[in-house]
C-alpha cells in the first residue's frame, strides 16, 4: 500500500524491507486514525497576477522569488488547506505517554495520511481544473523556498480556516493541529511535470523526502 | 432589560448574516470586516436598520473578530471598533436590543495550540467589557466550535460584565464541534457556567440543522437559540452563494420553532429577506415551555456522563493515600506516570477520573493544576476535582474544559461557604458528604438529615439538588460491624426521599481487615442494590469489575447482557494463550523489544543477581548492541524504541529492589524541552526513553517551554546538561535565545541540540555545545560527558 511505503520512509527506512512487527503496528495505527479523525480542507480560487518577484494572489502580495516561479504560467492558483484535526494530535500525545514505540509510527502514519487527505482533495480540485482544460500545479507551501512561513497567516486568514476546519496557528505561524498543509496549487493550460526546485529550496536538511 | 423576561412569552428573533453581504458590497477575502464600522459606517448602519425593518428583535453587532488577537498588527483597538460597532446598532435599533458579538479568537488553546486560557479569557474580556461600556444589551458569543475557548469566552463575558450571555456553537455533520465535543458535553458545560441561552449557529443550513435540535433540547434546560445558513456555500463564478430561499428557510424555521427552539434568527447567507421571512411565519407561534430535565451529568470536552442511566465507575488511582509510587512520583515532578494510570483507569472500563495529588510538602494547586491540564490533554474522561484545599479547588475548576464532578463538601458551614460559590460559577456535580461539625452520625438518619440541610443550602446558592450526589460514608467494619447497615441505609433514604443520586468510596468498608477485595466486592454489589448511583472504585481490579458487570447483567442495566457477553466471552477465548514461548533472557528481551518478557526475566532475576550486576550483563548489553544495529541501519527507529519500552519495563522492576537496598537508582540530571514556540515534541520524548534507559535523571520540561524556564531548572537543580529540540526554522532563534540564556547563567552546564531543520554548522553558529544527529546520538554524548563509555 501507498501509505505504509511513505510511512516506512517517514520512520528512516530507506527502502529497506520493514519487521513483520512494525507492519502490524503501522497497520493499526493507520485504522485507529482512520476510525477516529475527521479530516477536513477547503480551498479558494484566485487570480494570479505577477509584479516584479512578487506574486498577487487575489489581494494578497507575496514576496517570493521561488512562488513565482513555481506559479509562472499560471493564471489563477488555488488556496488550499486541510487537516486531519485535534484527534490525531490528541491520539499522538495519549501515545507517546505509554508507548514511544507506537507514537513514532502514528505520528508516520498521521503524516503519511495528512499527505493522502491532500491528494484526494487535491484529485476533486484537479477534476474541477479539467473541465475548464486547466491543470494542477504541484501544492507549494509557505516555509518552502524564499515563500516566507509568515504567510501563512494570510492563509488561513483568507480561507476562514480556523472558521471552517479548525485549522490555526501558533505564534510562530505552526499550523494547529500539527497535522495539517497549507498550499497554493496553480492552475495552468499546459500539463507540466517537473517539480521545481521543490526540494532544494527548502530548509529541511533532515527531511526523509528531501530528494538531492 | 427586557429580553429574559421576554424569553419563553413570546418568539424572539436575531437579524441574519452580516459577512456576506459586506462581501457582496466588496469585502475581500482576509480583510477584516470590523474595521468597516469605521470606514464605512453608512452601510453597516444600513444592513442593521434593514434587519431592523425585516422584524429582528435584537441587532448583532458588526464585532465577530473584534478581539486583541484578532486585531493584532492592525491598527485599530478592539475598544475603538467595538464602540463605533455598539454605536452603529444601536442607532438602528429603534427599540430592539443590541447584543454584542463574539466570535472565536481563531487560535487554539494549549495544549493543542498556544494559546493560554486565561489570555483567551483576558482577550474576551477586553471585548466583553467594551460591548458593555458601549451599550449593548447583551452578549452573544457565537460559531464556537471549541468548547474551551468557549468556557473562556463565557467566564469573561460573566467576569467583566452584567450582561446576559448567549452561546450558540457550530457543529459537524455528526453533531460534533471540530475539537470533537458533542452536543450533550457542550451543554452540560453551558448549563454548568450559568449562561442565558444556548444553541447553534453556522455550519450548514435549517434543514440539517433541525436534526441536531432535539440533541440539544434534551441536553439542558434553557431557551434554546437558532441560526443557521442559507443552506451550504456554493460558488459560482467568483461569488459565493447560498441555496435556501427565504420562503424555504423560513418553513424549516417554523418546524424548528414548534419543536422547542425560542429564539430564532440566520447566520452566513441569510438576509432581512430571510428574517422578514421568519418573522412572518413564526411571531405568533408559542414558545413550546421548557421541561426542567433534573439530569444529574458532569462532561469532558468531548462527552457527557449522566448519573441514574447504569452505575457511574469513578477510577480512584489517581490519589497519592497509600500509594508510595504514586508520591514518589508527584515529589519528582513525574507526570507521565500519572498519565500512565489515567490511561489504565480508562482502559479498564472507568468513566470518570478522580484527581487527588494532596501531599503535604508540595504546592497543591499549582500542581493539581498542571495535572488537570495534562490529563486532559490525554483522556476524554471527565475528571472528578478532588482536593480540600478550596484554591486548589478553584484553580483545577477554573481551566477545566468540562463540567466537572467536585469532591467534596459537606455539612459544615464553612466547607459550604468556600465550594458552593465555586460551583455556581464554574458549574459542576458535587459529591456532598453526609458529615458537620459534630462529625459523622452514628445513624443513617442522622446522615440524611445532614444531607437535607445540605440541599436546603445549596438552594440558597442557586444550586439544584440534581448538581449534587450524597457520599454518605462507607467506614470500615472492622471499628463497627453494624457501618455498612448505616452507610446503605442512609443510601436508600436519600434516593428514596431526596431523589438525589449516590456515590461510594467503597474500599473504605475494608479498611484494617485482611483480603480486602473480597469485601469490597461484596459490599460494592451490596450498595448498588440500595441504589448507589457512583462508585470510587479501583478499575483495575478484576475483582471490583466483576462484580459491577454482573451486577448490571443481574439488574437489567446492561440490555441482554451484552455487555457482560462482550466482555467474558472474548476474554475466555483469549485466555487460551499461546503455551509460554520458553523464559527468555533479559538482554534477549531487551533485544528483540519483548516488553512483558523483559518484565518478567527482570523479576526472575532480581531474586538472585544484584541490581547492578543485571544493568551491567544484560541491561546495557542489549542497549548498546540495539543502539549499534540502529546506527548500522540494521534495525529501525521503531524497533530501537520497542527495545527501549521494554528495557523500561525491566528497569521499572529493577529499581524497585534498588530503592529497597538503598542504593542510587539514577545516574546525572539531564534537562530536555523542546524550545519556546514548538509544539512538536515527540523527538524530544524519544530522547527521554533512551537517556532514562542509560539510567540518566531526565528532567523533561515538555514543549513550548521559554528560555528562563530551562534555565531556571538547570540553576536550580545543579544541571550539566540540557537537551533542546526545535523542529522549526522559526523556533531555531529561541532555540539560540536559550543557549545563550544558559552559557550566561549556567556556564558550566552544556547543551545539545537536535530536530528537523538542524545541522552541525547550523548548531554551532548558535553555540550549542553538541549537535546530535538522533536519539543515540545524544545518549553518546551525554556519555561522552559524564563517563561511562
Amino acid at each position: 500500500m501507498k501509505e505504509t511505503e511513505e510511512v516506512l520512509r517517514y520512520l528512516g527506512y530507506r527502502g529497506k524491507p520493514a519487521d513483520e512487527r512494525t507492519l502490524l503496528t503501522i497497520e493499526s495505527c493507520i485504522s485507529e486514525l482512520r476510525a477516529a479523525v475527521t479530516p477536513r480542507s477547503l480551498s479558494l480560487l484566485l487570480p494570479v497576477k505577477f509584479d516584479g518577484d512578487a506574486v498577487l494572489l487575489g489581494n494578497l502580495r507575496v514576496e517570493s522569488r521561488d512562488l513565482r516561479n513555481h506559479l509562472s504560467g499560471c493564471g489563477e492558483a488555488y488556496l488550499f488547506a486541510a487537516t486531519l484535526g485535534t484527534k490525531a494530535d490528541f491520539l499522538l500525545e495519549r501515545a507517546s505517554k505509554i508507548d514511544i514505540s507506537r507514537a513514532v509510527v502514528l505520528q508516520a502514519c498521521a503524516a503519511a495520511l495528512t499527505e493522502s487527505v491532500c491528494d484526494e482533495a487535491e484529485r476533486e480540485l484537479s477534476a474541477e481544473a479539467a473541465k475548464r482544460g486547466l491543470f494542477l500545479r504541484p501544492r507549494y507551501s509557505p516555509g518552502y523556498g524564499d515563500f516566507s512561513i509568515l504567510h501563512q497567516r494570510d492563509l488561513l486568514g483568507i480561507l476562514q480556516a480556523q472558521k471552517k476546519i479548525g485549522l490555526a496557528m501558533t505564534q510562530d505561524s505552526m499550523l494547529v493541529p500539527t497535522k495539517s498543509v497549507t498550499a497554493v496549487i496553480g492552475l495552468t493550460a499546459e500539463q507540466t511535470t517537473c517539480h521545481i526546485a521543490k526540494c532544494m529550496g527548502c530548509k529541511s536538511l533532515n527531511c526523509p523526502f528531501r530528494k538531492d | 432589560m427586557g429580553i429574559l423576561e421576554d424569553l419563553g412569552k413570546r418568539m424572539v428573533f436575531f437579524d441574519g448574516g452580516m459577512g456576506t453581504l459586506l462581501q457582496e458590497n466588496g469585502l475581500g477575502p482576509g480583510e477584516l470586516p470590523e474595521l468597516w464600522n469605521l470606514t464605512r459606517p453608512e452601510l453597516i448602519k444600513e444592513i442593521h436598520s434593514r434587519y431592523r425593518a425585516a422584524g429582528a428583535d435584537i441587532l448583532t453587532t458588526n464585532t465577530f473578530g473584534a478581539n486583541p488577537i484578532k486585531l493584532h498588527g492592525c491598527g485599530r483597538s478592539t475598544e475603538e471598533i467595538v464602540a463605533a460597532a455598539v454605536a452603529l446598532a444601536r442607532e438602528a435599533a429603534h427599540g430592539a436590543l443590541v447584543a454584542m458579538d463574539i466570535g472565536p479568537t481563531g487560535k487554539l488553546l494549549r495544549p493543542l495550540g498556544d494559546l493560554d486560557f486565561e489570555d483567551a479569557v483576558s482577550a474576551f474580556s477586553r471585548a466583553a467589557a467594551a460591548g458593555e461600556k458601549a451599550g449593548a444589551d447583551l452578549i452573544l458569543i457565537e460559531t464556537m466550535s471549541d468548547t474551551y475557548e468557549c468556557k473562556a469566552a463565557v467566564l469573561a463575558a460573566k467576569e467583566s460584565t452584567r450582561l446576559p450571555v448567549f452561546v450558540t456553537m457550530v457543529v459537524d455533520e455528526q453533531g460534533k464541534l471540530l475539537t470533537g465535543g458533542d452536543i450533550p458535553a457542550a451543554a452540560a458545560l453551558l448549563e454548568g457556567l450559568g449562561v442565558d441561552a444556548v444553541g447553534l449557529n453556522c455550519g450548514f443550513g435549517p434543514g440539517q440543522m433541525k436534526k441536531f435540535l432535539p440533541q440539544m433540547t434534551q441536553a439542558c434546560s434553557l431557551p434554546v437559540i437558532v441560526t443557521p445558513n442559507a443552506g451550504l456555500p456554493r460558488t459560482e463564478g467568483d461569488k459565493t452563494v447560498f441555496d435556501v430561499k427565504p420562503e424555504e428557510f423560513a418553513a424549516v424555521m417554523e418546524e424548528i420553532a414548534k419543536e422547542g427552539a425560542w429564539i430564532l434568527g440566520g447566520c452566513c447567507g441569510t438576509t432581512p429577506e430571510h428574517i422578514a421571512a421568519v418573522v412572518r411565519r413564526c411571531k405568533d407561534l408559542s414558545p413550546r415551555p421548557i421541561v426542567p430535565k433534573n439530569r444529574t451529568v458532569v462532561s469532558s470536552f468531548a462527552r457527557a456522563v449522566v448519573f441514574g442511566e447504569k452505575p457511574v465507575l469513578i477510577g480512584e488511582r489517581i490519589n497519592p493515600t497509600g500509594k508510595s509510587r504514586l508520591k514518589q512520583a508527584l515529589r519528582d515532578n513525574d507526570m507521565d506516570y500519572l498519565l500512565r494510570e489515567a490511561i489504565t483507569q480508562q482502559e479498564n472500563g472507568a468513566h470518570i477520573l478522580d484527581v487527588n495529588v494532596g501531599l503535604p510538602e508540595i504546592d497543591e494547586p499549582a500542581l493539581l493544576r498542571r495535572a488537570v491540564m495534562e490529563i486532559q490533554g490525554i483522556s476524554d474522561l471527565p475528571l472528578q476535582l478532588d482536593t480540600s484545599d478550596p484554591k486548589a479547588m478553584e484553580g483545577a475548576m477554573r481551566i477545566y474544559n468540562g463540567k466537572p464532578l467536585i469532591n467534596s463538601v459537606n455539612g459544615k458551614a464553612e466547607s459550604m461557604e468556600a465550594i458552593f460559590p465555586l460551583v455556581k460559577k464554574y458549574g459542576g456535580a458535587v459529591i456532598a458528604l453526609t458529615l458537620d461539625e459534630n462529625g459523622i452520625p452514628a445513624t443513617a438518619q442522622g446522615r440524611f438529615e445532614i444531607a437535607e440541610k445540605i440541599v436546603r443550602t445549596a438552594r440558597e446558592y442557586g444550586i439544584d439538588k440534581k448538581d449534587i450526589v450524597f457520599d454518605t460514608l462507607a467506614m470500615t467494619i472492622s471499628a463497627g460491624q453494624e457501618n455498612a447497615a448505616i452507610t446503605l441505609e442512609a443510601l436508600r433514604l436519600i434516593r428514596d426521599r431526596l431523589d438525589i443520586h449516590t456515590s461510594l468510596g467503597v474500599s473504605n468498608i475494608s479498611f484494617g481487615l485482611p483480603q480486602r477485595e473480597h469485601i469490597n466486592a461484596a459490599f460494592f454489589t451490596m450498595a448498588l442494590q440500595n441504589g448507589l448511583g457512583a462508585a470510587i472504585v479501583n478499575p483495575n481490579s478484576a475483582a471490583m469489575m466483576d462484580a459491577y458487570h454482573a451486577y448490571c447483567a443481574l439488574s437489567g442495566s446492561d440490555e441482554q447482557c451484552m455487555d457482560y457477553i462482550a466482555r467474558y466471552s472474548a476474554q475466555k477465548a483469549e485466555a487460551a494463550p499461546p503455551p509460554a514461548a520458553g523464559e527468555i533472557s533479559l538482554l534477549d528481551a531487551v533485544v528483540r523489544g519483548l516488553k512483558e518478557s523483559a518484565h518478567a526475566a527482570a523479576l526472575r532475576l532480581v531474586e538472585t543477581e544484584e541490581p547492578l550486576a543485571i544493568i551491567n550483563t544484560q541491561m546495557i548489553p542489549a542497549l548498546d548492541r540495539v543502539g549499534k544495529d540502529f546506527e548500522q541501519g540494521v534495525l529501525f527507529l521503531p524497533q530501537l524504541l520497542m527495545s527501549a519500552e521494554a528495557a523500561k519495563s525491566a528497569f521499572e522492576v529493577i529499581r524497585v529492589k534498588m530503592t529497597v537496598n538503598g542504593e542510587q537508582t539514577k545516574k546525572e540530571k539531564i534537562i530536555l524541552a523542546t524550545v519556546k514556540g514548538d509544539i512538536h515534541d515527540i523527538g524530544k520524548n524519544i530522547v527521554k526513553v533512551l537517556l532514562e534507559n542509560y539510567s540518566y535523571d531526565v528532567i523533561d520540561l515538555g514543549k513550548d517551554v521559554p528560555p528562563e524556564t530551562v534555565v531556571d531548572a538547570a540553576e536550580e537543580g545543579g544541571v550539566k546538561l540540557v537537551g533542546l529540540s526545535a523542529l522549526m526554522t522559526t523556533t531555531v532563534s529561541n532555540m539560540a535565545e536559550t543557549i545563550r540564556q544558559l552559557h550566561e547563567r549556567v556556564p558550566d552546564c552544556r547543551v545539545m541540540v537536535g530536530g528537523a531543520v538542524l545541522t552541525p554548522e547550523y548548531a554551532q553558529q548558535i553555540h550549542a555545545d553538541a549537535y546530535s544527529r538522533d536519539a543515540m546520538g545524544s545518549v553518546h554524548y551525554a556519555q561522552k560527558l559524564f563517563g561511562g563509555e
